[in-house]
């Protein structure tokens, strides 16, 4: 995989010094992008420097890592481009180098990235099913015994979001908000790998679980069609802050959905200046959770690369990404294929 | 990809999917099944632990103290730091924890124990037996914590699971160490006096490496403690999961108060069974 990933980009250099004067890059320096370690960031990842390289002619490299040390490294000038930050909880640094004016939100990757409480499709509906009625969850105490915790057996189980995530502490203060907290138990799974695992065991066997998840991701590309959401009050700002200001989960009364979180694609002010082709593509980088989740199946199922996964993208939704750049850099795009 | 080289990674990995695919759809009920017949001694345990008041574990611990040293400066200390524990705000994740650890060492010692004797009279069965254990100590545990998650549901049974594997060879090492050192003279003069095998083992073998064995039990019951922060990560509640919210919110101090109950608990344990094992060893010198 990495000797592949490694011959492309020595391949991808290659071609870039041929069509040299064909196609002059907007900046001498190599355009480093943010490797967060997750995989929607990997494959717009891939996606917007098949595009930078192919189309415009530049070299492009990724600097892996976490959240934290990313950003930081976008403030410091390491990093030019991030496809991924989640508008909902940006770490400190986004909002301080928005503020001083050295980094910029160019524009939104997707809006509609989505959180909620989720149930088999199986458990609700069809003759027979032994959820029916479970709509929302304040029907929720009603099917307890169905969820039931083996470790707590007179309790039903809710997987929460792994422990220590910013999800995790608001999942606790819904249980106790939408009265929950006496007939379910707050299950942290400790890992998104643990989550996972737990929730495809169960679909795989058809057996009931009642799960927090969030997209777009793989999981719900793939099992989208398997799942219903479980509907909660509509979301309300005011009462999300309340809801976040709380210091004890004891203390929350009313809780709402959760917003729809807007991921916006950020960069240095400095570099876009420099690169004004660049900036409009980027400017106009569009995509949708959906065909995120989409993609995030695929390499799923067919354990691809996030640069396979960008390939297909590219090859089956040209309506869509031709009008983010100029003919001719979409012609020279294509024809690497 | 080198023409050196046949490609056999990816069919074993593809392989390795359908395999846990398969067990997970056709036996996973099965695996539920047993994984809720482990759980139950092992809830009961905690709930003992958990609703116990905490005077009484303190003095459980002061009296295990002096039983294993006969001296009441150890009791004293032991009972210090169990209660440094409830100090730092931790006594519910704590007993948590220490339910999984005993439960675990348990399971080990039932697993080890005869492995090892198997071991010390068989050596074919040792040559067998060494690299599979050489594999549970290295094999990073979340290659089979994952799976082991999918068949046993998330939670304290895979967490057993995982400790057991990481932590049970040193145990079967040093019992199977232990027997084979056992002197010649002493087998000897045992054979002469007609024991039976099983009376040679009982009465001697067993005895005279009782020092060793428990060297093993202690390195057990330290290697399942070093496993708590790992079981945490797939839902096994207690003191691991204080450190992996800690490391996940980028909050040392919360981490630095969990590794500090870890460490506390690791003395704790760790003293009192090395105080018992140097007893024995007098014991066993002087008899």
């Amino acid at each position: 995989m990495k000797l592949q990933w490694l011959a492309g980009l020595l391949a991808g250099a290659l071609c870039t010094a041929a069509a040299g004067a064909a196609t002059r890059c907007e900046v001498e320096r190599k355009i480093v992008f943010a490797g967060l370690d997750w995989e929607s960031n990997a494959f717009h990842t891939a996606v917007a420097q098949r595009i930078v390289r192919d189309g415009f002619g530049c070299a492009v490299d990724t600097l892996p890592g976490a959240t934290i040390p990313l950003l930081n490294g976008l403030a410091r000038g390491e990093i030019q481009v991030v496809m991924e930050v989640w508008m909902s909880n940006p770490p400190p640094s986004w909002a301080e180098g928005v503020a001083a004016g050295k980094l910029v939100e160019v524009g939104t990757n997707f809006p509609d990235a989505t959180q909620g409480w989720y149930v088999p499709r199986y458990l609700v509906e069809g003759q027979g099913a032994p959820a029916a009625g479970l709509k929302s969850v304040a029907d929720l105490p009603r099917f307890k015994a169905l969820f039931a915790d083996p470790e707590e057996p007179t309790k039903g189980r809710f997987l929460n979001c792994p422990a220590g995530w910013q999800c995790e502490v608001f999942n606790g203060k819904k249980l106790a908000a939408y009265g929950l907290a006496g007939s379910y138990t707050d299950f942290r799974p400790g890992t998104g790998a643990a989550l996972d695992a737990a929730v495809v065991s169960a679909l795989t066997r058809k057996r009931p679980v009642l799960f927090y998840y969030w997209g777009p991701t793989w999981l719900l590309g793939h099992w989208g069609q398997d799942l219903v959401q479980l509907d909660e009050p509509a979301y309300d700002a005011a009462v999300w802050k309340a809801m976040s200001e709380a210091k004890d989960a004891k203390d929350v009364k009313t809780a709402t959905a959760y917003p729809t979180v807007r991921v916006v694609i950020g960069a240095r002010k400095d570099f876009l200046d420099s690169a004004p082709q660049l900036h409009r593509f980027l400017q106009q980088y569009r995509t949708s959770a959906q065909l995120v989740s989409e993609a995030l199946a695929y390499m799923r199922q067919n354990t691809a690369s996030a640069d396979d996964a960008a390939r297909r993208f590219l090859k089956m939704h040209e309506a869509l990404w031709t009008q983010w750049v100029p003919g001719e850099v979409a012609d020279r795009v294509k024809s690497k294929l | 990809m080198n023409p050196l080289f046949p490609d056999w990674g990816a069919p074993l990995r593809d392989a390795g999917n359908a395999f846990v695919q398969w067990l997970v759809r056709d036996f996973g009920d099965g695996f539920e099944g047993f994984a809720n017949g482990l759980l139950g001694v092992l809830v009961a345990i905690e709930q003992l632990l958990r609703g116990a008041p905490p005077w009484a574990v303190l003095l459980a611990t002061a009296l295990l103290g002096y039983a294993a040293s006969r001296r009441w400066a150890f009791a004293a200390a032991c009972t210090a730091g169990v209660w440094f524990i409830g100090a730092l705000g931790q006594w519910d994740q704590a007993m948590q924890t220490l339910a999984l650890v005993l439960v675990s060492v348990a399971v080990s010692l039932l697993l080890a124990l005869p492995l090892g004797v198997g071991c010390a009279f068989a050596p074919r069965l040792r040559r067998a037996v060494m690299p599979l254990l050489d594999l549970m100590q290295t094999i990073p545990s979340f290659v089979y914590l994952i799976p082991a998650a999918m068949l046993f549901g998330l939670g304290k049974v895979p967490a057993i699971l995982a400790t057991v594997i990481y932590a049970a060879p040193p145990l079967v090492r040093l019992t199977d160490l232990g027997i084979r050192l056992v002197g010649a003279d002493a087998t000897e003069a045992a054979r002469a006096f007609g024991a039976t095998r099983w009376q040679l083992l009982r009465k001697v073998q067993l005895p005279l490496s009782l020092p060793t064995i428990l060297q093993g039990l202690n390195q057990t019951t330290m290697m399942a403690l070093a496993m708590v922060v790992v079981a945490s990560m797939i839902g096994a509640r207690g003191v691991g999961e204080t450190v992996l919210v800690g490391l996940q919110r980028n909050d040392p101090g919360t981490g630095l108060v969990g590794g500090l109950v870890i460490v506390t608990l690791a003395i704790v344990l760790d003293r009192m069974l090395q105080s018992a094992g140097a007893r024995l060893a007098r014991r066993s010198a002087a008899g």
